[in-house]
C-alpha cells in the first residue's frame, strides 16, 4: 500500500511511500549507522551553524539507506529542504523512507519494488521542488530533468553525481553540449575511488554474494568482470577467501595490472566454462551474454556489481531456460537450462551490494557523501563559478574529506616543515 | 688440540676469514644452537662422540658444527650436494674460531662448490674413514647418502663382491660401485667395521627419513635412526619457511626475472610446494600446483590454487618449479614444450626430479652457460629454455639456501637428537625414531625470545582443563600443527 503523507504540508509537498509505520524501525537504524558517519557528524554541525543552504531546493536521486538518510539530515541541518527518490527500486529500504518522511524538510518518493512508470513518476516528483542543486546517482534524475523538465533548468546552480556510469551519461550530454549546469563528477574523487569502490563495494559485494548463497569461496573459480577499481578490489578479497580468481578486462592497461597481481586474465567466453562464481563490475553492458550463460558449468552463481542491471544478459538467461525456480533463497534464482545445468543468478541481475546486502558500509559511504556536501556548499557559495560543465571533484575537497576523517579517527599525521616544503619546492623547480 | 695438523680438502682457505665473519653474523640469527651451547658447554653431552657429518656445508651448518664440538664432540664433515657447499664457510671450520691457515684448529671438512660426483663421494668417503682404526659412533646425515654408503658397503662385504652397473642406471650409482670396488679391494671389511660402531644416525630430510623407513621395513637398516626431518620445528619451518625464503632468492640471483604477473608451476603441495607456493604468490606470479595426492591437491584448491596437470599448462606457464621428492616429474619430453625461457628448476633434495640427463641426449640440442648453475638449453627448433642448477636444489645451487634462523630451528633439533641418541642410546632401538615432543616444543621455545614472542602460560586449572601438563608437551602425537 503507498501512502502519500501530508498533502499541502510545506508548501504541497508530500511523500509517496510503502508505510508511515514503519519510521520508528528506520529511526533506530539511522541513529545506528549515524555512528559510523563521524565526518557527516562533523559536517552537520558546521552546517547547523553555517546555514549553506537556507531557502534551498536539493533535488537528489539516491539508494534509499539509512547512510542517505544522514546525508539528507545534513542538508537539511544546513537550512535546505530535500526531495528525495529512490535510484534503485529494488535498494529502497521502505523503513528508512518512512523515517526519512517523518523528519522536516525531508520528502521522500520511494518504494520497494515499484515499476519503471512509477520510478520516473517518483523522479518527477522530486523535481516538483523546483532544484537550486541536484544531488544524482546514476545520472537518471539529471537526464529526466533536461529531457523532460527544461522548464527548470535555469534556476539550477549545479549537482554531484556519484557514479562512475552516470559520470559517462554526464559526459556525452557535456560532450554535445546539452548539459546545463556544473555537474561535479563525485566518482572520480581520490576518496571515493579509494574508499567507495575499493574499500566499500568490494567488502559488500561479497556480502552480498555470501547471503544470498552462503557459498565457500574457498576453493571456487571466481570470474571478475573489469578491473576497475571495484573489480579489482573485489577480485582481491575473492582471492584473499581462497578463490582462484579470474579477471576479464577491454582495456589492456587493467588487464596487465591484473596480471602483475598474480590473477589470471582470459576472454569471458574462456572464463564461462571454469567459474564457479560470476561478478561483472564493468558499467558497460552485455558482459555476460547468452552464448556465456549457455557454456556454464552447472551451479554457477551470477551477481552484478555495477550500477545498472544491464551486465548479465538476463532475458538472454530467461529465454535459455526452461525452468526458473524463483527464490530458492532470497535474492536468489534458479534458471534450468536445457542441457540440465542450474544457474544462480542473484538480485535479478541488479547491483547485488545493495539488494541482497546492506550496499556500501556506513564508514565508507560517510566519505562518499561527505564529499558530496562539501561539493554542494563550493557550489551554491557561488565561489566554485564554473561553467556548465562536468567538473573533477576539486582536490582541495578531497584533501578536506582525508583530513576531517582523520580528525573523526583521532589519527595524527605528521605536517611537512618549512624547510621540508622548501625542500620539495626547490626540488620541483630542478635546483 | 689435534697433534696433527686438521686434514681437509676445500677450495681455498685464504676464504677463512669472511668465512668467520659470516658465521659471526649467523651464530646471532640461531639462537637456538647458541643457547645449547650456553647450557651444554660445562656437561659437555658428546664428549667421546665421534660424528660424520654429511649435509651442505653452509655457514649455518659451520655454526652447526661448531656447536657439536662445543658439545665436546669430534666431527668429520661433507657435503650432502656437490654444488652447496660455500666455500668461505667449508674453509672457516676447518681453520677454526682460533686458528689460522696455517695453523688449522677446526674440523676436518671435504667439501667444496662443484664437485664432480667421483668427488663427491670420495668427499662421503673422507668423511666417514677417520685416522685411526676408530671410525665414527655418530652420523649426521642429509638425505642419507653416508648412511647409504656404509649399509651399501656392509651389503657388498657381506656378499663379497659389488655388482656390474648397467647404463640403464644412473650415472651416480655406477661411481658408488666404483667407490665399493675399490675400497672392498683395499679392506674387505672397511664398511663392516664402521657399520658396527654406529651408534646412530640423525637424518635431516624427507628423502633420507623415506630410505630409512624402507630400509626398517627391509630390515636390512644396521642402527637405529632418529627421523629429525618430521620434528614440527624442522619440516614446518625449514621446508615451508625456508624454501619460502630461498626459492625466490634463488631464481632471482639465477635469473632476475620479474615474477610479478608470471605463471608458475609448483609440481607437489607438500610443506615445501606449500612454502614455494606462497612465496611466488607473494610475489603475484599466477600459481600452478600439480599434485597426486587427493589431500594436498585438495589443500591448494582451498588456499586459491589452480591444480592442474603438468602436461595441461606446460606450454603456458613461465616458471616450473619441482618438490615432489619423486623422480621424473619433468621430462625431457615437456621441457621441449615449454615457452621459449622457461625457467625450469628443482627444489626437492634430489636431482631426479627433472630429466637432465634426459634434455641432454634430445637430438640436436645445445647447451649454453649463461653463468655457474645457470643453463640455456637450445633446441633445434631455436627455443630454449632456462635449467637453473642442473636440476638440483636450486634454492642453494643458486642462492644460499634457508636462512640462518630457520636453519636454527632444524640443526637445534639435530644437536638434540644427537644428544639423545649418543647419550640415551638404550631408549631407541634398532629403526626409526621421532624427537619426543617435548624437545620439539624446546626447540621452539629457544627461538622465541630473539623474536620478542611473549608466550602466555597455561594456569594450572586451564591445564588440567585441557588435561595437558602445565610444562607441555600440549598436543598429542598425531596434531598436525
Amino acid at each position: 500500500m503507498s501512502s502519500e503523507t501530508g498533502s499541502g504540508r510545506d508548501g504541497g509537498f508530500g511523500s509517496y511511500i510503502a508505510d508511515p509505520g514503519l519510521a520508528e524501525g528506520g529511526l533506530a537504524r539511522i541513529a545506528w549507522a549515524e555512528r559510523a558517519m563521524p565526518v557527516l557528524g562533523l559536517l552537520r554541525e558546521e552546517c547547523a551553524s553555517k546555514q549553506p543552504f537556507a531557502g534551498r531546493s536539493i533535488a537528489a536521486c539516491l539508494h534509499i539507506t539509512a547512510e542517505t538518510a544522514i546525508l539528507a539530515g545534513v542538508l537539511t541541518a544546513g537550512g535546505g529542504r530535500v526531495h528525495l527518490a529512490a535510484s534503485n527500486p529494488l535498494s529502497t529500504q521502505d523503513d528508512i523512507a518512512a523515517a526519512l518522511a517523518s523528519q522536516p524538510g525531508v520528502f521522500v518518493n520511494a518504494k520497494t519494488g515499484v515499476d519503471r512508470e512509477t520510478y520516473y513518476a517518483h523522479l518527477h516528483r522530486a523535481l516538483d521542488g523546483a532544484p537550486d542543486l541536484v544531488v544524482d546517482d546514476g545520472g537518471d534524475l539529471v537526464n529526466t530533468l533536461h529531457a523532460d523538465r527544461p522548464e527548470l533548468l535555469p534556476a539550477v546552480v549545479g549537482g554531484c553525481e556519484s557514479t562512475s556510469t552516470g559520470v559517462a551519461r554526464l559526459r556525452q550530454m557535456a560532450a554535445a553540449g546539452t548539459l546545463a549546469f556544473p555537474v561535479v563528477a563525485a566518482d572520480v574523487s581520490v576518496t571515493r575511488r579509494m574508499f567507495d569502490n575499493g574499500h566499500g563495494t568490494s567488502q559488500s559485494v561479497i556480502d552480498g554474494l555470501l547471503r544470498a548463497t552462503n557459498i565457500l569461496l574457498a576453493g571456487k573459480t571466481v570470474v571478475v568482470a573489469g578491473y576497475g577499481s571495484s573489480g579489482s578490489a573485489i577480485a582481491d578479497r575473492a582471492a584473499g577467501f581462497g578463490a582462484q580468481v579470474i579477471v576479464t578486462e577491454i582495456d589492456p592497461v587493467r588487464a596487465l595490472d591484473a596480471i602483475m597481481r598474480g590473477h589470471r586474465v582470459l576472454p569471458m567466453a574462456e572464463a564461462a566454462p571454469v567459474g564457479d562464481v560470476f561478478i561483472t563490475a564493468t558499467g558497460s553492458r552485455d558482459v555476460i551474454t547468452g552464448e556465456h550463460l549457455a557454456a556454464m558449468r552447472d551451479g554457477a552463481v551470477l551477481a552484478n556489481a555495477g550500477h545498472f542491471d544491464v551486465e548479465i544478459d538476463v532475458r538472454a538467461l530467461g529465454d535459455l531456460a526452461v525452468r526458473v525456480n524463483r527464490g530458492i533463497r532470497p535474492y536468489a534464482d534458479e534458471y534450468v537450462l536445457a542441457g540440465g545445468s542450474r544457474l544462480i543468478l542473484l538480485a535479478d541481475g541488479r547491483v547485488v551490494n545493495l539488494i541482497a546486502a546492506e550496499g556500501n558500509p556506513a564508514a565508507v559511504m560517510d566519505l562518499s557523501f561527505a564529499a558530496q556536501v562539501l561539493a554542494l556548499m563550493w557550489l551554491i557559495s557561488g565561489e566554485a563559478g564554473l561553467p556548465a560543465d562536468l567538473h573533477p571533484m576539486p582536490a582541495a575537497i578531497d584533501t578536506e574529506v582525508a583530513r576531517l576523517t582523520l580528525a573523526a579517527h583521532g589519527t595524527r599525521i605528521d605536517e611537512l616543515t618549512a624547510a621540508q616544503r622548501e625542500y620539495l619546492a626547490s626540488w620541483r623547480q630542478g635546483s | 688440540m689435534p697433534a696433527e695438523p686438521v686434514p681437509f680438502k676445500v677450495a681455498d682457505l685464504s676464504l677463512a676469514e669472511f668465512g668467520r665473519n659470516e658465521i659471526r653474523l649467523a651464530q646471532h640469527e640461531m639462537p637456538g644452537l647458541m643457547a645449547l651451547r650456553e647450557e651444554f658447554g660445562g656437561s659437555r653431552p658428546l664428549a667421546n662422540a665421534r660424528i660424520t657429518g654429511s649435509l651442505h656445508m653452509t655457514i649455518q651448518t659451520a655454526v652447526l658444527i661448531e656447536t657439536l664440538v662445543a658439545l665436546g664432540a669430534q666431527v668429520r664433515w661433507a657435503s650432502c650436494n656437490i654444488f652447496s657447499t660455500q666455500d668461505h664457510a667449508a674453509a672457516a671450520v676447518v681453520v677454526g674460531p682460533d686458528g689460522t691457515p696455517d695453523d688449522r684448529r677446526g674440523v676436518p671438512v671435504f667439501a667444496w662448490k662443484g664437485e664432480t660426483l667421483e668427488e663427491y663421494w670420495w668427499c662421503t668417503e673422507q668423511a666417514l674413514t677417520w685416522p685411526d682404526e676408530l671410525g665414527p659412533n655418530m652420523l649426521l646425515d642429509d638425505g642419507g647418502d653416508a648412511t647409504l654408503l656404509v649399509h651399501k658397503g656392509a651389503e657388498v662385504e657381506d656378499a663379497g663382491l659389488v655388482p656390474d652397473s648397467s647404463d640403464d642406471e644412473p650415472e651416480e650409482w655406477r661411481v658408488v660401485l666404483g667407490v665399493l670396488r675399490a675400497s672392498l679391494a683395499t679392506d674387505p671389511l672397511k664398511w663392516t667395521k664402521v657399520a658396527g660402531q654406529i651408534l646412530g644416525v640423525t637424518e635431516e630430510t624427507t628423502t633420507g627419513v623415506h630410505r630409512l623407513y624402507e630400509m626398517a621395513k627391509e630390515g636390512t637398516l644396521r642402527f637405529p635412526a632418529i627421523n629429525v626431518n618430521d620434528s614440527v620445528t624442522k619440516s614446518k619451518f625449514d621446508n615451508k619457511y625456508g624454501t619460502r625464503h630461498s626459492l625466490v632468492d634463488g631464481i632471482n640471483r639465477a635469473t632476475d626475472t620479474l615474477i610479478g604477473g608470471k605463471i608458475a608451476v609448483i609440481c607437489g603441495y607438500g610443506d615445501v610446494g606449500k612454502g614455494c607456493a606462497e612465496a611466488l604468490r607473494g610475489q603475484r606470479a599466477r600459481v600452478i600446483i600439480t599434485e597426486i595426492d587427493p589431500i594436498c591437491a585438495l589443500q591448494a584448491a582451498m588456499d586459491g590454487y589452480q591444480v592442474s596437470r603438468l602436461e595441461d599448462v606446460i606450454e603456458e606457464a613461465d616458471i616450473f618449479v619441482t618438490a615432489t621428492g619423486n623422480l621424473r616429474i619433468i621430462t625431457a619430453e615437456h621441457m621441449s614444450r615449454m615457452k621459449h625461457q622457461a625457467i625450469v628448476g628443482n627444489i626437492g633434495h634430489f636431482d631426479n626430479e627433472i630429466d637432465i640427463t634426459g634434455l641432454g641426449r634430445l637430438p640436436g640440442i645445445r647447451r649454453n652457460t649463461i653463468k655457474p648453475q645457470v643453463d640455456e638449453w637450445i633446441f633445434p627448433d631455436g627455443h630454449a629454455i632456462i635449467v637453473l642448477s642442473e636440476g638440483r636444489l636450486l634454492n642453494l645451487g643458486n642462492a644460499t639456501g634457508h636462512p640462518s634462523f630457520v636453519m636454527s630451528s632444524s640443526f637445534t633439533n639435530q644437536v638434540l637428537a644427537q644428544i639423545e641418541l649418543f647419550t640415551r642410546t638404550d631408549q631407541y632401538p634398532l629403526g626409526v625414531h621421532v624427537l619426543p615432543k617435548q624437545l620439539d616444543e624446546r626447540v621452539a621455545r629457544l627461538h622465541l625470545d630473539a623474536l620478542g614472542v611473549r608466550l602466555t602460560e597455561l594456569s594450572k586449572e586451564q591445564a588440567t582443563y585441557i588435561g595437558v601438563p602445565v610444562e607441555g608437551p600440549y598436543k598429542p602425537d598425531h596434531y598436525r600443527y
